[in-house]
């Protein structure tokens, strides 16, 4: 719209102008990045939010102030009852994150490396990933009970086939001509999935752990919001019965939280581990 | 290396048959290399040079065929593509494999390819040329007695090919492998080469012996008189013939 507004500046020594006229130039692109410009669409939010409560246009009831929801988060963190549920919920998602990871990977290579291997686990792995996890639970708890081990237990299943499927996949994508060249180098099976296969199947082990991390979040808040006498979801539950919206509000940031600090982490790790990834195309 | 019939020599083929399905490859094929003796094998395109090559190295299991292989143990392969691994750092490219530790040997091998300083570079860090010269350190790192080469300079540039060619010479100078060079250049088989074969409906053809003295040039009327000779035989006339 400017370039209607002003006409081209003249240079008054009589220069040409190229360079501004350039400048004036309509680009296609969305143009320069705002600084600090993906925050502005959460602060809006919660300038509206606190506005819409100051004025009490927002009922309480429906969704309590943002001080408030700041003051309960203090008043559960003073009383113990936050940390406490944090606990509670980190350990179930990192044991059944760990223990999911664990198993996913060890199948992943089992059916990577050997055609027995991939015989028995890659076609039993399609069809219980056509089989939502969450699907499992009624059977798990005939199983298994409604305890702390059903849970980690389901939040595994999960995490297990996901990175199964996206090691599995980078795992028998290793390009052939490396598999010559370790036969030509002379190195033996250890040697070869220590220097060609892990290495080479670590991009998509890293998706497979990033996808894992936020389905075990997903895991967790509902097993937690269905059958739990603690943890973030119990507390959030608990907040829903009594009408206590500041909770519930805690409990979401607390859920944002454990998802975005898990992303970043993660991605730290990759750009560490697949450093040589960001040299390509110069 | 095997000793017969009074020669030493460092491969050794006997009759050996290779088939894809229908097709025969190579069909009773014999060949000898001597030890240190520079071998370059030309043949037309799809001629079995690689499958010759393959076959000396170990690298054919998906195909019949039969015959007698003598090899050392102590054979090293030179792709056309540098074939390193992107996740190892150069150095560790070099000695990949290696028993115990040889990151000295490998340093000393990359000085060699003039790579010096080099050790900790990704291999995508680095030009083409010198992911080629990459390959090489690690093809001699391990000493070989026989060092089998797949048109190693196919994919360079011509500027760099020439300056790959002069390495190569003078690495084989130094460290004295067997070497058997596949390519499509005749030129370039004249001028590196101790002898010449050609591949010729699965056997070698004509088998001859280059024996100009070094450094070898294009205006050299010998050099000139094997190269007419050998596009001859590979079914090109270009130029005169002597």
């Amino acid at each position: 719209m400017t370039h209607t507004l002003a006409p081209p500046a003249r240079s008054t020594l009589g220069t040409p102008v190229v360079a501004t006229t350039a400048a004036r130039k309509r680009r296609l692109g969305p143009g320069r990045p705002i600084p600090y410009g993906r925050a502005l669409g959460p602060l809006l939010v919660i300038a509206v939010w606190s506005t819409a409560s100051a004025t009490g246009w927002l009922d309480p009831r429906i969704l309590s102030a943002p001080w408030t929801v700041v003051a309960t988060g203090v008043e559960l963190v003073d009383n113990g009852k936050l940390p406490d549920s944090v606990l509670t919920s980190l350990r179930r998602a990192g044991l059944g994150f760990l223990f999911g990871g664990v198993i996913g990977t060890a199948l992943a290579i089992a059916a990577g490396l050997s055609r027995v291997g991939e015989s028995l686990i890659d076609g039993t792995v399609q069809v219980k990933r056509a089989i939502p996890s969450l699907g499992l639970i009624p059977l798990l708890i005939l199983w298994l009970g409604i305890g702390e081990g059903f849970k980690v237990v389901v939040i595994a299943i999960g995490v297990a086939v996901t990175i199964y499927i996206q090691t599995h996949a980078s795992l028998t994508g290793i390009d052939n001509r490396y598999v010559e060249l370790a036969e030509v180098v002379g190195l033996n099976r250890w040697q070869f999935v220590r220097k060609v296969v892990f290495p080479g199947a670590l991009p998509g082990f890293f998706v497979g752990l990033r996808l894992g991390v936020t389905g075990s979040w997903l895991f967790l808040i509902v097993l937690e919001q269905i059958n739990a006498t603690s943890g973030i979801g119990y507390l959030m539950f608990q907040a829903q019965n009594y009408g206590q919206s500041d909770v519930i509000v805690v409990g979401l940031v607390v859920y944002g939280l454990f998802g975005f600090v898990s992303d970043a982490l993660l991605r730290l790790a990759e750009r560490r581990v697949l450093a040589w990834r960001r040299t390509m195309g110069g | 290396m095997a000793s017969h019939d009074g020669r030493v020599t460092a491969v050794r083929v006997r009759d050996l048959v290779r088939r894809f399905g229908e097709r025969t490859v190579l069909d009773g094929l014999d060949l000898d290399i001597a030890p240190g003796e520079f071998v370059a094998l030309l043949g037309r395109s799809g001629s079995g040079k690689s499958t010759l090559l393959r076959a000396i190295a170990g690298l054919d299991y998906d195909v019949t065929g039969s015959g007698d292989l003598r090899v050392p143990r102590e054979i090293s392969v030179a792709f056309q593509d540098s074939r390193l691994l992107p996740w190892l750092r150069v150095l560790d490219n070099v000695v990949l494999g290696i028993p115990g530790d040889a990151r000295e040997r490998g340093r000393r091998a990359l000085a060699e390819v003039g790579l010096a300083g080099r050790e900790r570079a990704w291999p995508n860090q680095l030009s083409g040329g010198e992911q080629q010269r990459v390959a090489l350190a690690r093809c001699l790192v391990r000493e070989p007695a026989v060092l089998l080469a797949d048109e190693p300079f196919g994919s360079l540039d011509a500027l760099t090919r020439i300056k790959m060619h002069d390495l190569l010479r003078e690495l084989c100078a130094r460290h004295r492998p067997a070497v058997l060079l596949v390519t499509h250049d005749v030129d370039e088989a004249v001028e590196l080469a101790d002898r010449i074969v050609l591949l010729e409906e699965g056997r070698i053809g004509l088998d001859v012996p280059i024996d100009l003295p070094a450094p070898r040039s294009h205006r050299d009327p010998l050099f000139q008189s094997h190269r007419d000779r050998l596009l001859l035989a590979l079914g090109i006339t270009e130029g005169a013939t002597p």
